[in-house]
């Protein structure tokens, strides 16, 4: 599953854009916000929360790794 | 210095490029620097959390010199063993041992010390070592320290740029063309010299978890170097290695190490510790013998597996729990949802996905370097896990930065800038593009998985003459498909080139296996038509490009002596 962004803690600042190893949240220039783009092709390596200076992101796994 | 180049992008200029802004690439940034060249980092991220150890790394092999086991020449002699066949023992003593001392004293002044806080060092032992060379360290911040460290220093950053082909003139490197994988923009770029650190190729078999990016190492590293170097003519080596590790079921993260490292047993469905059946050292035993039992468990149908942690006392418990999230972040969280404290129940483990790699912890497959981490073709360097004697953090950290350093100094003697052949550049540039032009009749997802299962079933945990030469078949009919697989953007499109680099990747692993008539290492190479290992192939499968393909040769290596310092 995909890292969950709380997009009313989200200071729009991109960090989690541009430190995405694998270039799956795309930050929405119009909408002014982070969008998990290619949420398949998370790695679950934890950079966006780690680096969120606004603490938005949370790791939540699913069903597809949790109960192989 | 940029400029504009039309159609043809931007143009820049470099003394060294690095490609790849990873563990190896950041120290080899910080190596040049510091040696006064013009640096150029090009990563298809940012710096901060790129390549395997993105969101932190708990261990850093090492010697200190505390005990007899505790040496250099201990340590190259376990080298020696773990890694016969594909080490070169001399180029291991210059990447590593000789740049020991200051890699430690670099990890301290970027504000990554590897003590505990009360000062002392915290060392496991595992993997056949003769004593604990690990030392388990919190590397969460390693990453961006790194980064601050080469940024401070000076390099300049590509960031979100695919690297797609390296420029050369007179049979030297030259330079490299890339994309931006957002914008598209195209790039050009004259270096003096290009080092090569993009890492292992992952992606490339069957995910038991059905999900091609639940990786061990990055998902992203998916073989760009090995290609780039491949086509540039320069020789490679290893490249016939499977690499197989155990990793939680469901997730391949890293910390099984750590697990085990700790006193953790791995235990079969009758709560059996039944590794010493397989091992002598156990649950240290190298890292291949405890996939090859565990498979073996499961197969004959005493799984599930699982690693057993419950005997440890509260204070190795303790501080299990506290660092178990250093080499992957988010595993206590997985342990966690999963509804398991280590303390109270065990935790069911799998082999992980196969990766093309290193046959161990202290050396890779890929660009076979020398002892200045130079490739064959002038002015191309390797480091990292894209090179065939690097490997791991404590490897990527002293190699890396000798890379750097041996860069830079050849990019001193180099003189007056590179040439870039505007031909070569329009060549590669449409080579990069094409798939923008594609039919799109071929799904990009499901040729990657169809390629995945195909190389698992023929070229994975068992190989022979016929499955191997069955897969190089296929892998020459997959290919005739790129044409047919469509990126709608520039993202798709690095995904499509990464697909590519992966295929190119496994026909060189395919040739290299078939040339390696024996079984060494278990499962990482096993040929069921050679079920012995023999000390004829003591040395390293080599292999290159040639007009009607590739062509491999057998450089045979030297166990006997230990190299002086």
């Amino acid at each position: 599953m995909p890292p969950v962004i709380n997009l009313k803690k989200c200071k729009k600042c991109g960090t989690c854009d541009l430190h995405c190893p694998l270039d799956v949240i795309h930050f929405d220039r119009k909408k002014k916000l982070p969008l998990v783009k290619y949420p398949d092709e998370c790695w679950h390596c934890g950079s966006c929360r780690l680096d969120c200076p606004a603490k938005a992101i949370e790791i939540r796994f699913g069903p597809e790794m949790l109960c192989l | 210095m940029v400029k504009n180049m039309g159609s043809l992008g931007e143009r820049l200029e470099t003394d060294v490029l690095i490609v790849g802004g990873g563990l190896a690439g950041n120290n080899a940034a910080i190596g040049a620097l510091e040696k006064g060249a013009r640096v150029l980092i090009a990563d298809k991220s940012a710096i901060e959390r790129c390549g395997a150890i993105a969101g932190g790394v708990d261990h850093f092999m090492a010697y200190l010199g505390t005990d007899i086991w505790d040496t250099r020449e201990a340590y190259l002699e376990w080298v020696g063993k773990i890694a016969r066949g594909t080490v070169n023992l001399s180029v291991q003593n210059a990447v590593f041992c000789r740049e020991l001392d200051a890699a430690i004293q670099r990890m301290e002044r970027i504000g990554c010390t590897l003590k505990q806080s009360d000062g002392t060092y915290y060392r496991t032992m595992s993997m056949g070592q003769p004593g604990p060379f690990f030392i388990n360290f919190d590397g969460k911040q390693l990453k961006p320290l790194l980064a601050r460290e080469a940024k401070r220093l000076g390099a300049q950053v590509l960031v979100k740029c695919a690297i797609t082909g390296l420029l050369t003139e007179d049979g030297k490197v030259v330079g490299a063309v890339g994309f931006n994988i957002r914008t598209g923009k195209f790039y050009t770029i004259a270096a003096k010299s290009v080092i090569l650190a993009t890492g292992n190729t992952n992606r490339i078999f069957e995910n038991p978890s059905g999900l091609p990016y639940n990786t061990w190492q990055c998902p992203a590293n998916t073989g760009a170097a090995q290609t780039m170097a491949f086509e540039a003519g320069a020789k490679l080596a290893n490249m016939e290695i499977v690499r197989i590790t155990l990793v939680p079921r469901g997730f391949s993260a890293a910390g099984l190490n750590a697990l085990t490292g700790m006193g953790g047993k791995i235990v079969n469905a009758g709560g059996e510790d039944f590794m010493p059946k397989y091992h002598p050292a156990g649950v240290r035993a190298p890292r291949f013998k405890l996939v090859e039992a565990v498979m073996k468990e499961i197969y004959e149908g005493r799984g599930p597996i699982y690693v057993d942690c419950r005997h440890l006392s509260a204070g190795e418990m303790a501080h299990l729990k506290k660092t178990l999230g250093y080499d992957k972040d988010t595993l206590p969280d997985f342990i966690e949802q999963k509804g398991i404290d280590l303390a109270k129940e065990p935790l069911e483990i799998m082999p992980s996905e196969g990766m093309q790699g290193g046959s161990s912890e202290v050396n890779s497959s890929g660009i076979m370097i020398d002892e200045t981490t130079a490739s064959t073709v002038p002015g191309l360097f390797a480091a990292g896990d894209c090179a065939d004697q690097m490997r791991c953090v404590h490897l990527c950290t002293t190699g890396g930065y000798l890379s750097g350093k041996m860069a830079a100094e050849y990019s001193d003697n180099v003189g007056k800038g590179p040439r870039v052949k505007l031909s070569q550049v329009k060549q590669l540039q449409k080579k990069t593009f094409a798939p923008l032009r594609a039919s799109g009749s071929v799904l990009h997802r499901s040729f990657e998985d169809t390629m995945r299962k195909m190389l698992w079933q023929n070229a994975g945990p068992a190989r022979s003459d016929k499955s191997l030469n069955v897969a190089l078949e296929k892998l020459e009919e997959l290919e005739t498909y790129f044409k047919d697989i469509r990126a709608q953007n520039y993202h798709e499109l690095t995904r499509i080139l990464e697909a590519n680099e992966i295929l190119q990747v496994a026909k060189m692993m395919c040739t290299a296996s078939l040339a390696r008539k024996e079984t060494r290492f278990g499962v990482y190479h096993h040929r069921t038509d050679y079920p012995e290992t023999t000390p004829e192939f003591d040395g390293q499968i080599v292999l290159w490009k040639t007009d009607r393909g590739m062509e491999t040769e057998f450089k045979k290596l030297d166990y006997s002596t230990i190299p002086p310092l």
